[in-house]
């Protein structure tokens, strides 16, 4: 006797919908840190006071005339009042003369 | 840390994002959730939680210098985008096997078959709801993807959920997208898993198991709503396990909590829904995200004061690391949840204690020497820069956390008595209790009214004729 096909036959949908973020392009790079403003942000997490004064060093061994805006100018970027905060960072970073960011950590 | 740079790159000024190793899939994952695939991460070998400090350095001056150089400097290649299915497309055809091999190949399904969506089911599902099947509630991230009563539909044929559950569905999905849950964190690190409770007339018109096993998977109401909680997660906000859901441990979902109603009401203790904010007698979901919990057996006493020490001790025992979301990176966003059975609730009620004054209990007893609670912070865990002195000078948290200078002073884990949740369900006729460990502003307590459609009475007598 053949035997039976009991698996069905099933057109399906997609369960997922639209992305609704457009594609947006990232900022011009920097020719240089020389001179330039390096502002860094933190979520307070995972050692970043430590790696922040690393980077600092780093850098400036590189280039001389880096200076550097501390996470503490910013306060924490990962607290419950987040989006308020990222809300007003563009404008901080314009008063602060920032020309680039390093942000952590992610661990 | 991704979303940050996204709002600087936005603004103009070059980012580089400091990415330990394990993170390295999941920041592709957000960024391209965030529409700028190419945002550009600089490595951070290992993880620098485990790492001594002549480690960390070698690793961030000989490795990570270079990267933050070379994100800032450097013009970046423009990131690929897939081009994906519309909204209504029909992705498969094909038998029951093979439409869930595919889901599962394409990630779309938990590892367990799925009811294949098909557009009989899906349109069962609409006609619960009197939404119209286009309406978006909302943006969830990380992937930005819209929340539509069609995807809503889709996922819970998928879940194997009852068409008549579509109105709680909505109210999830609601409370998912609602900014003060924080569902973009559902991916972090110590893999939380919500907890749904439920409140109103409907646990019992849909037969929701509220008495013995009431965490137990084996209900259907409980248990499909649960799975779908954590397929709109995976499908529409974007959590895959190894990309953005970066849970260490994880574990399945949480089958629904249905509150015992009939014991509140007899003990005259308001539920859940009444402190989310809602009138008795509405039906309602709140959510909540915790890092886990446990049960604790046979809490003795005829009163309150001889059951109330030992719950205290469990609160304390699963609250260590989660005091992150007591001081002020968390603002005072830690909601312990306390699960007791009836003859618990009625035990104490029996004594005069409302669900207040147990409330209060909690948060005048369960405390620690204020030298712990740091330590748990600064030398144990995330290693912050804080002390509770500071935090109350600046203003931070309130005074209670530094009233002398005492180390071992004793001090809350939260802010107020009122953080304290507590629900009643389980076996009516044990001396249980369960403590869900809060996962803070990761996953704040969230309340929805559940919407029924205007016949629903109706509809649900024709699905029992």
């Amino acid at each position: 006797m053949p035997a039976v096909n009991n698996d069905g036959y099933y057109e399906v949908f997609w369960p997922r919908s639209p992305r609704q973020a457009d594609r947006k392009p990232v900022a011009k790079r920097l020719d240089t840190l020389e001179g330039k403003t390096v502002a860094q942000l933190w979520d307070f997490l995972f050692r970043g006071d430590e790696v922040f004064a690393l980077l600092e060093e780093g850098l400036r061994a590189r280039y001389p005339g880096v200076r550097f805006v501390s996470w503490r100018d910013f306060g924490n970027t990962h607290s419950r009042d987040e989006r308020e905060v990222l809300a007003r960072l563009p404008q901080r970073l314009k008063e602060l003369g920032v020309d680039a960011v390093i942000c952590g950590m992610a661990c | 840390m991704l979303r940050a740079s996204a709002v600087c790159e936005e603004a103009g000024y070059p980012t580089s994002s400091l990415t330990c190793e394990g993170f390295l899939r999941q920041a592709v994952a957000i960024s391209v959730g965030l529409g700028m695939p190419n945002i550009p991460v600089a490595l951070v070998p290992g993880h620098v939680g485990t790492q001594s400090k002549d480690e960390l350095r070698r690793n961030i001056l000989e490795v990570t210098v270079e990267r933050v150089i070379e994100n800032l400097t450097r013009t970046l290649a423009a990131g690929s985008g897939n081009a994906e299915p519309g909204a209504r497309d029909i992705i498969f055809k094909g038998g029951f096997k093979a439409v869930n091999r595919h889901f599962y190949e394409k990630e779309l399904s938990d590892g367990l078959p799925i009811v294949p969506p098909t557009q009989e089911d899906v349109e069962a599902f609409l006609r619960f709801t009197d939404r119209d099947s286009n309406e978006v509630l909302g943006t969830i991230l990380p992937d930005q993807r819209a929340a539509t009563i069609w995807s809503i539909a889709v996922n819970g044929v998928m879940a194997g959920c009852r068409p008549e559950y579509m109105p709680i569905l909505v109210a999830l999905v609601e409370a998912m997208a609602d900014p003060a849950y924080g569902v973009e964190h559902s991916g972090n690190t110590p893999g939380s898993d919500t907890l749904i409770i439920l409140n109103g007339p409907i646990i019992g018109q849909l037969g929701f198991n509220y008495t013995q096993g009431a965490l137990r998977d084996g209900f259907m109401p409980n248990t499909s709503i649960g799975r779908f909680w954590r397929l709109y997660l995976r499908n529409v906000a974007g959590f895959l396990p190894r990309k953005n859901d970066k849970a260490t441990f994880g574990n399945t979902w949480r089958v629904v909590l249905a509150e015992n109603e009939d014991v509140l009401k007899k003990i005259g203790w308001e539920p859940n829904s009444v402190e989310m904010g809602f009138r008795a007698g509405d039906n309602t979901v709140t959510i909540g995200r915790y890092t886990g919990g446990g049960a604790f057996s046979s809490v003795s006493g005829s009163t309150p004061e001889q059951m109330l020490p030992y719950l205290v001790d469990a609160v304390l025992k699963y609250h260590t690391w989660q005091l992150l979301f007591t001081v002020s990176v968390g603002n005072g966003s830690l909601r312990p949840l306390l699960v007791i059975t009836p003859l618990i609730a009625e035990t104490i009620a029996k004594a005069g204690w409302s669900k207040a004054d147990v409330k209060r209990y909690l948060y005048e007893h369960a405390r620690l020497p204020a030298w712990e609670f740091e330590r748990y912070l600064r030398d144990w865990t995330i290693r912050g820069v804080w002390n509770l002195e500071e935090e109350v000078r600046l203003g931070r948290m309130p005074n209670i956390f530094y009233e002398s200078g005492d180390p071992n002073r004793m001090v809350p884990i939260v802010w107020k008595p009122e953080d304290y949740m507590i629900a009643v369900t389980g076996d009516p006729l044990r001396n249980n209790a369960y403590v869900f460990a809060h996962n803070g502003f990761l996953g704040y307590p969230v309340g929805k009214r559940i919407e029924l459609s205007r016949d629903w009475q109706q509809k649900l007598a024709a699905l029992e004729s």
